[in-house]
């Protein structure tokens, strides 16, 4: 089967009309056990070494069964680094889509078009006809998937579920054929439905936030210092399924209106909406704190990262909030692990 | 040809005269705050036209904080910024300002006043937005952002249309936002003649620049790296089109004499980037090689009218459409296939020896593609380039030693190749 690729820090990319046009949607994602060598010709050391890694990957090879790769407006290494990719990566199908930056009504309007404009370039690239009964199946489909993520991933608050394991099986939804990620989550709700809550109660229950962390061992690192993320509003994590897509509207708008309304990323404005849905969920899930991981270069959450901080602290009732600058490789995890330990201990 | 060189590296004496014009802007802002005028911050890229055209002062805080680097207090604000949070990494342009802010300096070394509202794009960079949300919620006033699509390098002409359209709505937009936050509304006569004047701004500066192609060359990075700042901080008023114009005149009797700014002129090199405000005698070192800039993308992208598609009819036409078209399509954010034809253009009409890289640190969006820029002229073109790791407002991040070994490495590749 086909596949399409995408690179995008901010989840935007429209899935339903990939499936519409029966390619498989893979998220591109970093690999923390390759070295960066390729990369280093094409991008300066000082540049996201998350978005270095996937081009790194990308110049090598990626799967051969993936044909096109998207690349949808994040920050401003992805945004200019996409041309970089058109001189070194071997593809024919390259498509830049250009997620607003904004949630308003031009926005709106202007992203439905560019959502059509993928929609003609993938039929003439592609030969297909992506037609709205199409979209609308697909959005069916991906509609069930966010309902059982959505469902699954509570299960972490009630302390049955790792959020590790969670972590896991977005990170696989988001690399999978949708169908056959629809049965796995199926599956699994069943499993863990049967599950007791762990015995350990000292777990430390945090939501955490930041740049794309998509390697499940930091996850896992985490844990092993006694926390247990019970919330997030990750790419690979809530901001993939929060909302579903409206499957009464016309089917381009609801996927470009989902995606307008979706918990708000730091490559897009304001971050006072951000905080916002951190701080509601927080609260709601009870959490004993808040941690937001910066990837090394990574400016949109070095940005927000005072103002998180401050609107934490001012709070009536202020939420501990640990600020994490990290590199890319298993080895440096170990180098924090004091700075977590010490936030375990205050919290 | 005349022999007859000055002796050293020469300003113009019109440049001087730069000082009074920037000095009228300052007093203008001031003036502007004493009387109850609207302000607004402006970040470089968006149309300043219009607020001048609807008569609200603008602000510039980027300019700003190259006046703190000059006047070597750029290094103590960003370290401000630091403890605030801000890390290491961030442009320093915005941790200047946040230190500047914080500081509550005078314009004299950067300092700048609370505005009425902020006006910024992600033309440019997403750091504009970023930064003047952080400053918006710190300082409590209102913000507009124009969200610019990124015109790359496989973008077609029905993207390009419906780009442009976006960008004009939001335009609209905006002076819907100015009108409600200041009462002020858009009156169309006043801002034909701010267009009109922008538009000759640019001309004349481009015209200069036209005279930096003569060898040997002019005028040096000694009137064009402070020179541009009417550019951007002026554009659509009058005054700063007589300095130009002097500019003009007097750069171009050197050229009918055969004077250079350089008393011995054996290396033309453009410069891609911005300069290190904090030590821009640094770039008098290269005089002693005879190597004089006769080319830097970004002092020349901020005349903005290049796109061709836009005429002086145009603009005085449909002024907001011209704008917002502009927004798309001017030298600093050309996607890298247009980026590597036109340096190979400009290299070829300027007579360019050599290219010297900045990677800036704290630019990232500018750094992005400068290696395969680099390959690509060198490969294809066999245009030779340097690469220099910097930064334009943190001197902790220039390598003096290291920079200038690269550089006289540089000089020597190109003296062995005049040999051939
Ligand atoms: S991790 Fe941050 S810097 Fe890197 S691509 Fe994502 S948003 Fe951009
Ligand atoms: S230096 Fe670069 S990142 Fe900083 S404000 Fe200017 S364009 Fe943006």
């Amino acid at each position: 089967m086909k596949k399409i690729a995408y690179f995008d820090a901010g989840i935007i990319t429209p899935e339903e009309i990939l499936i519409a046009a029966d390619l498989v949607p893979i998220r591109l994602l970093g690999n923390p056990n390759i070295g960066i060598d390729k990369a280093n010709e094409h991008i300066p050391p000082t540049h996201c070494v998350w978005a270095r890694n996937i081009l790194e990957q990308a110049i090598k090879g990626l799967d051969s069964d993936i044909k096109g790769v998207i690349v949808t407006h994040g920050c401003d290494c992805t945004n200019r680094e996409f041309d970089i990719w058109l001189e070194c990566v071997d593809l024919d199908f390259m498509f830049f889509l250009n997620a607003p930056l904004k949630r308003d009504k031009t926005s709106l309007k202007f992203f439905v078009k560019d959502m059509k404009e993928l929609i003609t370039q993938l039929e003439e690239n592609f030969n297909v006809s992506i037609t709205n009964e199409k979209i609308i199946e697909a959005i069916k489909l991906m509609n069930k998937i966010r309902n059982l993520l959505k469902e699954i991933s509570e299960y972490r608050s009630k302390m049955i579920l790792k959020g590790s394991e969670f972590h896991h099986i977005v990170k696989n939804v988001q690399q999978q054929d949708k169908k056959e990620a629809l049965k796995m989550l199926e599956d699994k709700l069943e499993e863990i439905k049967t599950k007791t809550s762990f015995t350990d109660k000292n777990l430390k229950k945090i939501f955490l936030t930041g740049s794309v962390i998509d390697d499940t061992e930091f996850i896992k690192f985490l844990e092993s210092l006694g926390y247990q993320i019970v919330q997030d509003d990750l790419c690979i994590g809530t901001r993939y399924f929060w909302d579903i897509v409206d499957e009464t509207e016309k089917p381009i708008k609801a996927l470009a209106k989902f995606h307008l309304s979706k918990p708000i990323y730091s490559t897009k404005v304001p971050s006072q909406k951000r905080f916002d849905f951190v701080k509601d969920l927080a609260e709601k899930y009870n959490v004993d704190g808040v941690v937001n991981i910066a990837q090394k270069f990574c400016e949109p959450i070095l940005y927000d990262h005072p103002f998180m901080s401050k609107k934490f602290k001012e709070l009536k009732n202020p939420i501990p909030y640990l600020f994490i600058e990290m590199e890319y490789n298993r080895e440096s995890y170990k180098q924090l692990a004091t700075r977590f330990e010490a936030f375990a201990e205050i919290i | 040809m005349s022999k007859a060189y000055v002796k050293k590296s020469k300003l113009l004496k019109a440049t001087l005269g730069l000082k009074n014009i920037m000095g009228r802007h300052f007093l203008a802002i001031e003036q502007a705050i004493r009387d109850g005028t609207p302000t607004a911050w402006a970040t470089s890229g968006t149309p300043v036209e219009l607020l001048y055209a609807m008569d609200v002062q603008p602000m510039l805080p980027e300019n700003s904080a190259t006046i703190s680097a000059a006047r070597k207090y750029s290094q103590k604000f960003i370290e401000l910024a630091e403890d605030q949070g801000f890390s290491y990494d961030l442009c320093s342009y915005f941790k200047t300002n946040i230190g500047a802010v914080e500081s509550n300096v005078d314009v004299t070394i950067g300092g700048i006043n609370k505005p009425t509202f902020m006006l910024s794009s992600d033309v440019i960079c997403d750091t504009h937005v970023n930064w003047f949300q952080v400053q918006a919620e710190r300082m409590n006033v209102p913000h507009f952002t124009i969200d610019v699509p990124h015109v790359v390098s496989n973008t077609n002409n029905r993207q390009y249309n419906y780009f442009k359209k976006y960008v004009a709505e939001q335009v609209w937009e905006l002076l819907d936002f100015i009108q409600e936050i200041t009462g002020h509304e858009m009156d169309m006569e006043r801002s034909k003649e701010v267009a009109k004047n922008s538009y000759e701004l640019s001309m004349v500066w481009q015209d200069i620049y036209e005279l930096r192609k003569n060898i040997p060359c002019p005028i040096s990075t000694k009137d064009t790296f402070g020179g541009l700042f009417p550019l951007f901080t002026m554009p659509g008023l009058k005054a700063p089109i007589k300095l130009y114009k002097r500019m003009y005149r007097e750069a171009k009797a050197r050229v009918d004499a055969g004077i250079g700014a350089l008393e011995q002129e054996n290396y033309r090199l453009m410069f891609e980037g911005i300069p290190f405000w904090y030590n821009l005698k640094y770039f008098a070192m290269l005089e002693k090689y005879g190597a004089i800039i006769v080319y830097e993308p970004y002092t020349y992208a901020f005349s903005k009218f290049m796109n061709p598609n836009v005429t002086k009819d145009m603009l005085l036409n449909n002024p907001i459409e011209a704008m917002s078209e502009l927004m798309l399509s001017f030298w600093y954010i050309y996607d890298l296939k247009t980026r590597i034809q036109k340096f190979k253009e400009t290299v070829e009409e300027w007579k360019i020896d050599g290219v010297l890289l900045h990677n800036n640190m704290s630019c990232r969006p500018n750094a992005c593609g400068l290696y395969d820029l680099k390959r690509r002229l060198g490969d294809d073109y066999d245009i030779p380039c340097l690469i220099i790791d910097a930064d334009m407002n943190d001197p902790r991040k220039l390598n003096e030693t290291q920079v200038t070994n690269k550089i006289e490495s540089f000089i020597e590749i190109l003296r062995e190749r005049k040999k051939k």
